[in-house]
């Protein structure tokens, strides 16, 4: 039989697991090494580039130069007045009180105009009407209403990650599946129990979704509104880079903030895992 | 006896869903009467600077007759949407290339993919220090700042729909004996049409929000500047309008996606017999 | 004659997935041979094994051991001799009914107008003329299956696999669907792999049935059906092979 000839070349069950797992693992090596060229390459082109003189220097600094400033500017208050943690901290209020009240009011917003059909039509057209303004439209009449400072800003703030926050919800618990709801009315549930107890669970993922990006409006409104109309934060530091004539300053703020993007949304990651983990 | 009391007990149901449905019909009735109540009421309180429906009405008619820096309120809402479809036309065109080509190819995902998410987490508004010290207050910032805007999403969402093309689509080329650049062409990037269409439809809303942000830190035209404007000479009845109108012209792109995604991809719209 | 000349050969096909740190067999030392022009059908319970071995005959998966002959020579991969018909509907939801069928000319880089007078040809051969325009998701399911017949038959293939490609269809679309894919059979003989695991679907279509085991899949019997065509399902003939099969079935739990 043809099994013979061939079982001196078969291997066993254990050979094979460790000569898949072994393959995987160099193509994962692979790509990460390829990421890493990438990154590094970028910012040695980009050193090289300067330093040649390929890009002026006036207006390019040299990332080398960025990291000094990274490291200088946690105890140097110039040129825009405050120091690095100083402007951080000044931004990081405003978003997350912007964005959790987002949160706090929006989604529950939205999962009731899903659910309630008299609250839906109710907060319908006022929502519609408001929704296709852009957030930073808002400020001039939002200064108007709340003077320049904090609360302006966070309310700004608010409304940009409040309008996500409610879609997702509501297009979330609207497609809950029918066929739970039905039988939980056949357990006898009330209306209000099965919207606690099926449709909020069900609108879970579309709401985090929602959360995602309604961070990501937060963060984004928040320097635009902060280069417009405050004295500390990130984007004003910015601001003030370019007043200056600081290149260097300017280039840190945006890396900052790009960083504290990125672990937001990492951040958001873990807690989505950790609260959806049972849909995986 | 015991029929007409059957009777009474259905149309009593049958009134109870007459009630609902007609209370459900007016209820968005009132909460827009409320809504302008609101901004009555705001408008004519003391010592409001708050402008009042009718002062709208009569800053729009003294636009007609006073253009603002030689030009009308459409001249304006013209010059920002310029600004917004050539940003957006060449983002479609790169972005979805660059997205096609690291959705399709592992390796230049692992070596570009990284530097494009850093850039990705910046918001736009953020480069526009940079950009202006770069190439001054004109026209090319302004539209650099949205393409850049306009680009993340078209990339996102194109890498992602040909990422996660139906394997199932692919086995049917390789049954076929389809090349490479077939089952690229032929079927990834058809059947990534909705994700990419989706990419087109978010990256047209940040590109109006990006273009207002942008006027409103500095330039001499679009309706961003028309609210700076407002809003530096105390002139809150154009902010307003503006708003008004950015409002207005952001729910006609938004349609205006909608009805090319129907042109283009007829596909999706035809329902099943 | 041709008709018990060996079209294609299975020797000890193996194959085994992977998962996490377990090994799982999908197939054992499967060998089997096909004649050419016949309709064999493999019937087996539950979901294993079956679908998997017609992706090795396709070349969308690879054995593990054994290897696979056409004509008498080795084939790896796929090879444009076999056909496919899937059992998910496989429709390209983007291209028209005439898009699909010519797909396997458009990829050997045929002419449009060679293309769709074949093409149009199987299209007429299904009775689906008429619809050539449409859009899949303007059909109905037994409609779409036949646009995927239609489709492999373009292509000219030698051999037609069809991987139940009845199974997402409602009872009285399956009985005209399988009188269908016998008349097409007969208006241009190929030979035809079909998987079920219907037993009354193979015995009402098969010239043999080949009967596999539960997981892992092994080749339990081969039976060979002589009923003439078109089949009683109440003759007596067929109900006792419908039992004889029926007992020697593994149950799928």
């Amino acid at each position: 039989m043809s099994k013979k000839v061939d079982s001196a070349e078969k291997l066993t069950d254990e050979e094979r697991i460790l000569l898949v797992q072994s393959q995987k693992r160099h193509s994962d090596y692979q790509l990460t090494a390829l990421s890493v060229i990438g990154v590094l390459g970028f910012l040695i082109l980009w050193q090289i580039a300067v330093m040649l003189g390929w890009l002026p220097s006036r207006y390019v600094p040299m990332p080398s130069r960025v990291i000094q400033l990274f490291f200088a500017k946690w105890t140097d208050p110039n040129p825009d007045g405050a120091t690095l943690g100083v402007n951080i901290i000044g931004s990081l209020q405003v978003a997350l009180t912007g964005f959790g009240l987002a949160i706090v009011i929006g989604v529950p917003l939205g999962l009731l105009m899903g659910w309630f059909h008299a609250f839906d039509k109710f907060m319908r057209p006022i929502f519609e009407i408001l929704r296709p303004i852009p957030p930073v439209s808002w400020i001039p009449i939002t200064i108007l209403w709340m003077g320049v400072g904090l609360k302006a800003k966070a309310f700004i703030v608010f409304f940009s990650a409040f309008v996500p926050c409610v879609i997702n919800a509501y297009t979330g618990i609207k497609q809950t599946s029918p066929v739970l709801i039905n039988f939980s009315k056949t357990c006898g549930a009330s209306n209000f129990t099965i919207f606690y107890k099926i449709g909020i669970p069900s609108a879970m993922t579309m709401t985090f979704a929602g959360v995602r990006v309604a961070l990501g409006n937060a963060w984004a409104t928040l320097v635009a509104a902060e280069m417009l109309a405050a004295s500390n934060g990130l984007g004003y530091m910015i601001q003030q880079g370019r007043q200056f004539a600081r290149p260097d300053i300017i280039i840190l703020g945006i890396v900052v903030i790009g960083a504290i993007g990125v672990l937001f949304t990492s951040l958001l990651a873990k807690i989505e895992d950790k609260v959806l983990g049972w849909k995986k | 006896m015991r029929k007409t009391k059957i009777e009474v007990v259905q149309s009593e149901y049958e009134r109870k869903e007459q009630l609902r449905r007609r209370i459900y019909a007016v209820l968005p009735i009132i909460s827009v009467a409320l809504l302008l109540l609101l901004w009555f009421l705001a408008s004519s309180a003391k010592d409001s600077n708050f402008p009042s429906p009718k002062d709208i009405v009569d800053r729009f008619i003294l636009f007609l007759h006073k253009p603002i820096k030689d030009m009308s309120l459409l001249g304006h809402i013209w010059a920002s949407l310029k600004r917004v479809f050539i940003a957006l036309g060449v983002a479609w065109f790169l972005g979805i290339s660059f997205g096609v080509f690291i959705g399709w190819n592992k390796k230049a995902n692992a070596l570009l993919g990284p530097m494009f998410t850093a850039f990705r987490s910046v918001p736009p508004l953020a480069w526009v220090p940079l950009m202006t010290m770069w190439f001054g207050t004109g026209e090319f910032p302004k539209v650099l700042i949205v393409f850049i805007g306009a680009l993340m999403p078209v990339v996102v969402n194109t890498q992602a729909g040909i990422a996660n093309v139906q394997k199932l689509y692919l086995d049917v080329g390789t049954i076929f004996n389809a090349k490479s650049r077939q089952m690229l062409f032929e079927i990834a990037i058809p059947s990534s049409l909705d994700a990419i269409f989706a990419g087109i439809r978010t990256s047209t809303s940040a590109g109006w929000m990006v273009v207002l942000a942008a006027e409103m830190l500095g330039g001499k035209s679009g309706v961003g500047f028309l609210i700076t404007r407002g809003m530096d000479s105390g002139d809150y009845s154009l902010c307003l309008l503006s708003m008004i109108c950015i409002g207005l012209v952001g729910a006609l792109l938004a349609v205006i996606t909608q009805v090319l995604e129907r042109i283009i991809c007829p596909w999706t719209a035809k329902k099943s017999s | 004659m041709d008709s018990k000349k060996i079209k294609l050969k299975l020797k000890n096909i193996s194959l085994s997935y992977i998962v996490k740190d377990k090994v799982f067999d999908a197939a054992v030392g499967v060998s089997m041979e096909v004649r050419d022009s016949e309709f064999l059908v493999i019937l087996g319970p539950g979901r294993c094994g079956k679908s998997v071995l017609l992706n090795m005959i396709a070349g969308l998966e690879k054995p593990v051991e054994g290897h696979i002959r056409l004509d008498n020579e080795e084939i790896r991969g796929s090879d444009e001799r076999i056909g496919m018909v899937f059992q998910k509907l496989a429709l390209m939801p983007w291209k028209t009914v005439m898009e699909n069928v010519e797909f396997g000319l458009k990829m050997k880089g045929l002419k449009k107008r060679d293309r769709r007078e074949i093409a149009q040809k199987y299209i007429d051969l299904v009775g689906l003329q008429g619809f050539e325009k449409s859009y899949p998701n303007q059909l109905s399911g037994g409609m779409k299956q036949r646009v995927g017949i239609a489709r492999a038959y373009t292509n000219n293939p030698e051999i037609l696999l069809m991987d139940e490609p009845f199974g997402q269809l409602d009872a009285q679309t399956r009985y005209a669907m399988q009188d269908e894919v016998l008349r097409v059979w007969e208006a241009e003989k190929r030979t035809i792999i079909f998987v079920t695991n219907n037993i009354e679907e193979a015995l009402y279509l098969a010239d043999r049935i080949v009967l596999l085991t539960n997981c892992p899949a092994r080749v339990k019997e081969i039976y060979d059906i002589n009923l003439p065509r078109p089949r009683n399902t109440i003759d007596q003939e067929f109900l006792r092979l419908r039992k004889l099969i029926s007992e020697n079935t593994d149950l799928a739990l």
